[in-house]
């Protein structure tokens, strides 16, 4: 664990900035957590943020509306994808985070995603290429599990406990309902949200380099290729043996993403 | 040398058994404090143990893929003799002791 933390909360957004021992001279990295996660479970529990500290960087994590320390607003709107990513651009530009410029290795910011924040993280680096440098994206996939969540069938087995018919949808609900914390509710406005803003790759690509990570056996990830494909220049690592919940703690994982953002 | 066991630790939220996924350290390696020793899975999530203390480590619990339950061993530290408290329990680390000078004193040392 770093030196440091500091909380901060906007508005839409809860973050934590996680200095390294000594400070940094290295650009920060901005890591986005997956759906019904936190910035908690999805990168400090499974150690990435000590291991981004332990080589020097700062980190900035969020935790996406309605996730971890952030509050649950009622409104859809606050969950728009594009609204968190406004959000995200407003967080980056308080912390200090400047346009990236080439002889400057503190300039700009690096970002790793993982699931729905590697969604976000696709989206953020298309519209935000003056800032961000390289991209970690774990668990990634050209579809969007999300918004093709049976929602109708998932409050129709919290209510009357018929089960969910779409394999992928009861997956989904069950990792949201196994952490007593999660908001379902607020979780659901979300994924009406995606719903209204699914993710469309191949209609804003990033052109900065990708690192791609993901188990060989996770199925909401099979499609990670073609997003190398529309990025150009992305590195696709598979890790073996592992799914989309449990590639997260990969030290293999994390030795390539450090490797592929000292780069 | 003696001999001091930890035991998978409560993972919160009533959770009582977790998988082995990967073990990061090996008998025979030096480990610090606070190392990352073995990747877990729960029901809930995949969660990085560090080390609670310093040691050589003598044997580890479960291969990947096999389950162990909270309060089972998991790996066994070998340390000296004089840092070995009470088997199960994490040595207190030595409180920090640091001369204060209250008042400048141009001779002293």
């Amino acid at each position: 664990m770093g030196a440091g933390t500091l909380d901060s909360t906007s508005p839409l957004l809860h973050s934590q900035i996680h200095e390294p021992d000594g400070g940094s001279v290295l650009r920060p990295v901005l890591a986005l957590h997956g759906f019904a996660s936190s910035a908690e479970m999805n990168w400090a529990s499974t150690g990435w943020i000590g291991a981004l500290t332990g080589a020097g960087r700062r980190v900035i994590t969020v935790d996406l509306p309605g996730h971890g320390l952030s509050g649950s607003p009622e409104e859809r709107e606050h969950y728009r994808p594009s609204r968190i990513r406004k959000a995200i651009l407003e967080l980056l530009d308080e912390s200090g985070v400047t346009p990236l410029v080439d002889a400057d290795p503190a300039s700009g910011v690096d970002v790793i995603g993982y699931s729905l924040g590697s969604r976000l993280a696709w989206e953020f680096g298309a519209a935000a290429p003056q800032l961000v440098h390289r991209m970690v994206l774990g668990g990634p996939g050209a579809g969007d599990p999300l918004a093709d969540f049976d929602l109708e069938g998932a409050r129709k087995f919290l209510s009357e406990g018929t089960p969910v018919p779409d394999p992928v949808s009861a997956d989904l609900l069950k990792m949201a309902q196994i952490v007593p914390s999660n908001n379902l509710e607020a979780l659901f406005t979300l994924i009406e949200a995606i719903k209204e803003e699914p993710f469309r790759p191949a209609e804003s690509v990033p052109s900065m380099p990708l690192l791609l990570v993901a188990g060989d056996q996770d199925e909401l990830a099979v499609s990670a290729p073609q997003l190398a494909e529309l990025n150009g220049k992305a590195d696709l690592l598979l890790l073996p043996g592992r799914r989309h919940a449990n590639a997260v703690t990969s030290r293999a994982f994390k030795t390539a993403a450090l490797e592929f953002l000292g780069g | 040398m003696a001999e001091i066991s930890f035991p998978l630790p409560d993972l919160g939220e009533g959770l009582i058994e977790a998988t082995v996924l990967e073990w990061l350290v090996a008998p025979g390696d030096q480990v610090e404090r606070n190392q990352p020793l073995v990747e877990v899975e729960t029901s809930k999530s995949a969660v990085e143990l560090p080390s609670p203390q310093a040691g050589v480590v003598a044997r580890v619990y479960g291969e990947a893929g096999e389950k162990i339950n909270v309060g089972e061993p998991l790996v066994v530290f070998e340390v000296p003799d004089d840092t070995a408290g009470i088997v199960g329990t994490v040595p207190q680390e030595a409180p920090a002791r640091r001369r204060v000078r209250l008042s400048a004193v141009l001779d002293e040392d």
